[in-house]
C-alpha cells in the first residue's frame, strides 16, 4: 500500500504534472494531425526525455499514449478525417453526426466514452498487473522464451493485412537484435567495423526512422493535398438521456477494449473495430449504424482507450508490449535503465502505481483539454504540409542525432525510414519489426539459458506444461488467419444453401 | 488496373516473386556472414554459438519469403483484395526526390556540422514541396532551426557539431 501512495505521489507532483498535461496536448494535437500518430509521436519524443527523471519521461509518454487515441477522433468526427488508426471507426457515426450540425454532441460523446473506457481500464490495470507479474516471477528462461514466441506469433494479426508479411518483418526485427557482442560468448555479429553498433542497434532512430521519416515520405506524395475548413462547433457533454442510451455501449466496449489491450501485440485499432462491431450487434437498431447514432461514437471511442490502459499489463508485468505504441514505451523504458517484467514490479512498485497515476490524470485532462480545445485542435490540421512535415524532419534529425551527438543515428534513421517506406508499399508492417527488434534479445538470451539448463536437449522444453501451453498457444495464433477464413468461407457457403 | 487482372489469373505475383528473391538473397548473405565469425574460445563450449541463433531465423525468414509469391493469388482466390493495395499508385518523383535530397543533406552534415544541416534542411525541403511563399519560407527556415538548436543546445545539453563554420551553441 505504502508503494502505492508513493507512486501515485510521484505521479502527482507538480513537475510531473506539468509533463503529464504536456503529453496530453501533444497527444491530443498529434492525434489530430492525419498522418501524426502515437508512435511516431513517442518516437520523436523519445530523445527529448532522455535528459528526463525516467519517471517523468514514462508518464509523459503514457499519458501522450492516452491522449493521442482519442485525439484522432475529433478529425475524425469535424472532417472524416481521423488523426489516427484507432479513431476510423467513430468516423463511421461521427462524421454523419457532425454533418447533421450535432459534432458538438458527438465529440461529447466521443469524450466521455473514452475517459470512461480509459479509467475502467485504468483499475483492471492496476489489479492486473501485479497479480500477472507474480505468476511471472515462477517463470523460468524456458518458460519466458515460450511466452516470447506466443508475443511474437501474434505479430501475425497486427498492423497492415499480410500475416505472413508481419511475421517476416517481426523476424527481420528479432535477426537486428542480433547486432552486436554475443553475449554469452563476447564474439561481434554483424557490426561491418562500426564501433558505434557493437553494443547492438539502438532503438531510437530506427524508431523515428520506421515511424517518422517512412511517413514524411508518404506524405511527400500529398504535400498538395487541401484538407476542408472546419465549421464553427460548440462542444457539449452529453446529456443525461445520451448517457443513458451509451451507457450499456461504453461498459461492453470498455470490457473488449481491455481484453484486447491486454493480448500481446494486439493493439486499439482492433479493439475499436470489435467495439464498434459489438455495438451494431448488441443494438436493436443495427440498421441505423453508419448513420450517426450515439452508440456508433461510443463503441469504437470507449473501446480503444480502454486497450491503452490493457495493454500496459503485459508491457509492464512480463515485458511484453501489449500494442505497438506501449512497444515504443518499453523501448524507453529499457532507454532509460529499466528492465520491464515482473521484476519491475518486485523492485520498484512505486514505478508502476506512478504510471498508474499518470494514467489516470491524462484521462481527466484530455477530457476537459481536449473539450475546450476541440475547435483548435481541429484546426491544427490547416498547418500547410509543407511546413508540417520539414518540421517533422527535423525534430526526427536532430532526436537521431542528441542520443549520442553522432551523425551515424542520424543515417541509422534515414535507412530505417526508407526500409519502412518500401515495406509499408509492400504489405510489411512497421510495428512487427519493432517489437521483433525489442524482443529480440529477450529470446535468444532465454533461449540460450534453456539450452545450457538442458544440455543443448531442445526436445526437453516440452517437460514444462506452462512451455507447452504457450506453444499450444502459439500455434493457435499462427493458425488463426488460415482457421478464421476458412471458418468465413464456411459461414458464406451456408449462406448461400439456405438462400 | 490491366496489372491486377492479370495477376489475378497468376499463381506467383512477378512483384513479390522479386521481393522474395531479393529477402532471399539477402538471407544468403547474412548466411555467409555468420560463418566468418570470429572462432569462439573453448571456454564457452556448452553455449550456444554465436551464430546458430542468426541461421535459425534465417531459415525461418526464408522459409516465410518462400510462400510470399503465392500469398496474392491465395488472397484473390478466397475473394479478399489481394496485396496491390498500396502499390496500385506509383510512387511519385516527389518521393524519390525527397529521398535524395535527405541523404545529400545527411552525407554533408560532417561538414556543415549539426546547426547549418538543420538549417539547409528547413530552408530545402518546403521549396521542393511546392512551397512558394517565401517569407513563410525564409522564416521558417530560419526561425524552426534557430529554436531547435537553443531547445537542444541549451536545455538539453546537446553537443552541436561545429562543422567547418564553428557554429556550435556553445
Amino acid at each position: 500500500m505504502e508503494a502505492v501512495w508513493e507512486g501515485l505521489g510521484l505521479a502527482f507532483e507538480l513537475k510531473n504534472i506539468a509533463l503529464i498535461i504536456m503529453g496530453v496536448l501533444i497527444g491530443v494535437i498529434v492525434g489530430a494531425l492525419p498522418g501524426l500518430s502515437s508512435p511516431l509521436a513517442i518516437a520523436l519524443l523519445l530523445p527529448f526525455t532522455i535528459t528526463l527523471e525516467p519517471v517523468s519521461a514514462i508518464c509523459m509518454m503514457a499519458a501522450l499514449y492516452c491522449a493521442g487515441t482519442f485525439g484522432g477522433s475529433i478529425t475524425a468526427i469535424l472532417i472524416n478525417a481521423p488523426g489516427a488508426p484507432p479513431a476510423v471507426a467513430t468516423a463511421f457515426d461521427g462524421y454523419p453526426m457532425a454533418k447533421r450540425g450535432e459534432a458538438g454532441r458527438a465529440l461529447g460523446i466521443a469524450a466521455f466514452s473514452s475517459v470512461i473506457g480509459g479509467l475502467l481500464s485504468l483499475v483492471v490495470f492496476i489489479i492486473a498487473t501485479p497479480m500477472l507479474a507474480k505468476v511471472a516471477l515462477s517463470f523460468r528462461p524456458q518458460e519466458y522464451f515460450a511466452l516470447t514466441i506466443f508475443a511474437l506469433s501474434m505479430l501475425a494479426s497486427i498492423s497492415g493485412d499480410s500475416s505472413l508479411r508481419n511475421l517476416i518483418a517481426g523476424g527481420v526485427g528479432v535477426l537486428l537484435s542480433t547486432v552486436g557482442t554475443h553475449l554469452s560468448t563476447g564474439i561481434e555479429r554483424f557490426t561491418f567495423g562500426f564501433y558505434e553498433l557493437s553494443e547492438g542497434i539502438e532503438f531510437v532512430p530506427v524508431l523515428i526512422g520506421l515511424f517518422a521519416i517512412s511517413e514524411l515520405l508518404v506524405q511527400s506524395q500529398a504535400a498538395d493535398k487541401a484538407l476542408e475548413r472546419i465549421k464553427s462547433v460548440v462542444v457539449q457533454l452529453p446529456s443525461m438521456a445520451d448517457v443513458r442510451r451509451v451507457f450499456g455501449t461504453v461498459l461492453r466496449s470498455s470490457g473488449i477494449g481491455t481484453f484486447i489491450g491486454i493480448l500481446p501485440a494486439e493493439g486499439s485499432t482492433v479493439a475499436a473495430i470489435l467495439g464498434y462491431n459489438e455495438a451494431k450487434r448488441w443494438s436493436k437498431t443495427p440498421e441505423k449504424f453508419g448513420t450517426g447514432i450515439p452508440e456508433g461514437i461510443a463503441g469504437p471511442e470507449a473501446a480503444n482507450n480502454a486497450a491503452t490502459g490493457g495493454a500496459m499489463v503485459p508491457t509492464l508485468a512480463l515485458g511484453i508490449p501489449g500494442s505497438g505504441t506501449t512497444a515504443l514505451i518499453l523501448a524507453a523504458l529499457i532507454t532509460h535503465g529499466f528492465r520491464p517484467g515482473p521484476y519491475l514490479i518486485k523492485e520498484t512498485p512505486e514505478f508502476v502505481y506512478a504510471i498508474f497515476g499518470a494514467m489516470a490524470i491524462a484521462n481527466i485532462a484530455f477530457l476537459v483539454i481536449g473539450l475546450g480545445g476541440a475547435k483548435i485542435f481541429a484546426r491544427i490540421t490547416l498547418i500547410p504540409r509543407t511546413f508540417l512535415w520539414p518540421m517533422v524532419f527535423g525534430f526526427s534529425m536532430i532526436g537521431a542525432y542528441s542520443l549520442s551527438a553522432s551523425f551515424f543515428d542520424v543515417w541509422v534513421m534515414l535507412i530505417a525510414g526508407v526500409l519502412g517506406f518500401i515495406m509499408r508499399r509492400h504489405g510489411f508492417g512497421a510495428a512487427p519489426l519493432v517489437m521483433g527488434l525489442i524482443l529480440g534479445r529477450m529470446v535468444e538470451e532465454t533461449l540460450s539459458q534453456s539450452m545450457t539448463v538442458y544440455d543443448n536437449q531442445w526436445w526437453r522444453l516440452f517437460e514444462s506444461p506452462i512451455v507447452c501451453g504457450f506453444f499450444a498457444l502459439t500455434a493457435l495464433s499462427l493458425s488463426w488467419p488460415v482457421l478464421s477464413a476458412w471458418r468465413a468461407r464456411r459461414a458464406k457457403r451456408k449462406a448461400i444453401e439456405a438462400s | 488496373m490491366e496489372t491486377s487482372a492479370v495477376t489475378k489469373r497468376r499463381w506467383v505475383h512477378p512483384v513479390d516473386l522479386a521481393l522474395s528473391v531479393a529477402i532471399l538473397s539477402a538471407c544468403a548473405y547474412v548466411y555467409y556472414l555468420t560463418a566468418n565469425f570470429e572462432e569462439m574460445s573453448p571456454l564457452f563450449v556448452d553455449n550456444l554459438p554465436p551464430q546458430w541463433f542468426p541461421r535459425l531465423l534465417l531459415w525461418v525468414i526464408a522459409f516465410l519469403a518462400l510462400l510470399m509469391p503465392f500469398e496474392h493469388a491465395v488472397r484473390v482466390a478466397r475473394g479478399g483484395s489481394g496485396m496491390d493495395g498500396e502499390r496500385k499508385n506509383t510512387v511519385k518523383p516527389i518521393a524519390y526526390i525527397t529521398v535524395a535530397t535527405m541523404l545529400v543533406i545527411v552525407s554533408v552534415s560532417q561538414l556543415l556540422g549539426t546547426f547549418l544541416t538543420l538549417l539547409a534542411a528547413c530552408l530545402v525541403l518546403p521549396p521542393l514541396w511546392g512551397e512558394r511563399r517565401w517569407r513563410l519560407v525564409a522564416a521558417f527556415g530560419i526561425g524552426f532551426p534557430i529554436v531547435v538548436a537553443l531547445l537542444f543546445s541549451q536545455v538539453f545539453k546537446i553537443y552541436f557539431q561545429p562543422g567547418i563554420f564553428g557554429l556550435s551553441f556553445h
